[in-house]
């Protein structure tokens, strides 16, 4: 059993589920610490004032928020937990909206929601969800910091997703993309549309293996028996001359 | 015209679309700065050999691996080696229906924009456009940025192309760990439940959401700044869970259907529901 994160409950209307949080992904990008080339030995890292030019121990660290180039506003801890709000340790759920309207584009960081005590009523609140295809948006206050939520059910579990708010989304209209002189023709899209076709897969996430990672860990392990690993620059591709003989070319190739 | 983190192109069978990265998503976080409480000079985060105890400079540090016990230094030109050969291209592989991928793998949206202006460019980035948009599909590639390989989706944007980064399927755990299990509960109080989701359903508006998160540092930042002092509130109790979830969520739909509802909006949510 995975350890939990956080624990609190799920209210929506008066009825409130018990529950707790665990983290849905993990990166398994290869990570490196840094050493010190001539003796091997680690780094550290230390915090230095820079006027005293000395090292300050943890608790004598403030945050500041610069409001004007080296002019600070020191908040104290309690002072940020002012602004997290009062919500306590509740995801209240302020609406239940259609599964397919919100644009990933919304969603940050995923969390698992398991049962606390009470399975009865996270199997109700999943079983609903699953029925009315929705997803419950809410707020909750995690690590000091109120955050917009989305839970939803997936394989009758309760999934929680951390949330952009729509400023922190770029619109389209905010990019000066320019317009082609002509648009492509009606033979380019379709010939397009064909390629999509023939490349048309069902989509297995376990296809798809980060070869990349495993190559990092390839070449430390020849690193590690003393062979040299010489490096190379890679190029760009052109944009291409004819688009539609690459299209008739590409259905060739693909067909 | 924000910040370009990556260049190179996009390929699609044999046509090549030179392409730029620029993420979709801004960060709006107030960002704080570490001080030294006494005196209030900025913290600088200095890098020590641990065996001397002496400042080391960046150019003095390796990239170190623990292998067996045994440690193996890399440099970042011997990473840049395992890089894939065509590292400056996202290869579209495959054409998936976007209702296929679970959000979950979901990591960084980007926005994927012609680069250059050179009309071959612009047509078939058009083209990739307005192909897109007539499917539900999204096309799935793999590319190198900086040092890490990414799987990613492409699909269309409001008339561009976007990019979202995908999680590997390792890095989503398994679910069977978190799922209670148990019999399948009750009709009637599942019915309950969804009566009480329907009272509470809207469309989805992200704009009905701000970050008061934001607001509110922002207003403490401003009272300190006058000097003011903010205290913090009184830690909450944690609600305890209905003795009887049945009645709870009786309780709910009585409450909004009188009118006297709970929360916001209950009274406005009554109507649209009556209207369905």
């Amino acid at each position: 059993m995975p350890k939990s994160i956080w624990n609190g409950t799920i209210s929506f209307g008066l009825a409130h589920v018990p529950i707790k949080l665990y983290s849905a992904t993990e990166s398994k990008t290869v990570h490196f610490h840094e050493v010190h080339v001539s003796d091997g030995a680690r780094i550290e890292h230390k915090r230095i004032c820079s006027k005293e030019n000395k090292e300050v121990p943890y608790k004598e660290v403030v945050k500041g928020y610069e409001i004007k180039p080296d002019e600070y506003v020191v908040l104290e801890k309690d002072e940020i937990k002012a602004a997290a709000g009062a919500r306590g340790k509740v995801i209240e759920i302020e609406d239940f909206v259609p599964e397919g309207q919100i644009d990933p584009i919304f969603l940050e960081k995923t969390y698992y929601v398991g049962c606390r005590d009470d399975a009865e009523a996270y199997r109700v609140f999943v079983a609903a969800l699953e029925r009315t295809k929705r997803v419950g948006i809410g707020r909750f206050t995690f690590h000091d910091r109120e955050y917009l939520a989305a839970v939803r059910a997936l394989d009758r579990v309760l999934t929680l997703h951390t949330m952009r708010f729509h400023d922190e989304v770029v619109p389209a209209g905010d990019l000066d993309v320019p317009k082609p002189g002509k648009r492509p023709s009606k033979r380019e899209v379709d010939m397009a549309g064909q390629l999509v076709k023939s490349l048309h897969r069902k989509f297995d996430p376990t296809d798809y293996e980060d070869t990349y990672r495993e190559a990092v860990l390839e070449l430390i392990k020849r690193k590690a028996k003393g062979e040299d690993v010489a490096p190379t620059e890679p190029e760009p591709e052109e944009e291409t001359p004819d688009l539609a003989a690459a299209l008739q070319a590409s259905l060739g190739k693909a067909s | 015209m924000p910040r370009t983190l990556w260049n190179g192109s996009l390929s699609f069978g044999l046509v090549n679309v030179p392409v730029s990265l620029t993420s979709a998503a801004r960060d709006l976080d107030l960002h704080f700065r570490q001080l030294h409480g006494k005196d209030g000079a900025p913290i600088e985060q200095r890098r020590f050999c641990s065996k001397e105890d002496v400042e080391v400079e960046w150019e003095e540090v390796a990239r170190g691996f623990d292998l067996d016990g045994k440690q193996v230094l890399l440099t970042d030109l011997e990473l840049a080696s395992v890089q894939p050969r065509k590292t400056r291209t996202i290869d579209i592989e495959a054409f998936v229906d976007m209702s296929e991928v679970d959000p979950i793998y979901f990591d960084h949206p980007w926005f994927l924009l012609p680069f250059g202006d050179s009309e071959g460019t612009l047509r078939a980035y058009r083209l990739l456009v307005e192909v897109m948009e007539s499917t539900d599909e999204a096309a799935l590639g793999r590319f190198v940025m900086r040092t890490k390989e990414y799987l990613a989706l492409v699909r269309p944007r409001d008339g561009l192309l976007s990019l979202t980064t995908l999680l590997f399927h390792d890095e989503v755990r398994a679910t069977d760990d978190i799922a209670p299990g148990g019999r399948r509960p009750a009709k009637k109080k599942v019915d309950q439940a969804v009566a009480v989701i329907e009272a509470l359903a809207t469309d989805w508006d992200p704009e009905r959401y701000k970050d008061c998160y934001r607001e509110r540092l922002t207003r403490v930042i401003k009272a300190k700044q006058k000097g003011e002092t903010v205290k913090a509130p009184a830690e909450p109790k944690q609600p305890k869970p209905a003795p009887d979830l049945m009645e709870a969520l009786e309780e709910t739909l009585a409450r909004m259907g009188s009118g006297s509802g709970s929360g916001n909006g209950a009274g406005k949510r009554k109507r649209k529901a009556a209207a369905r």
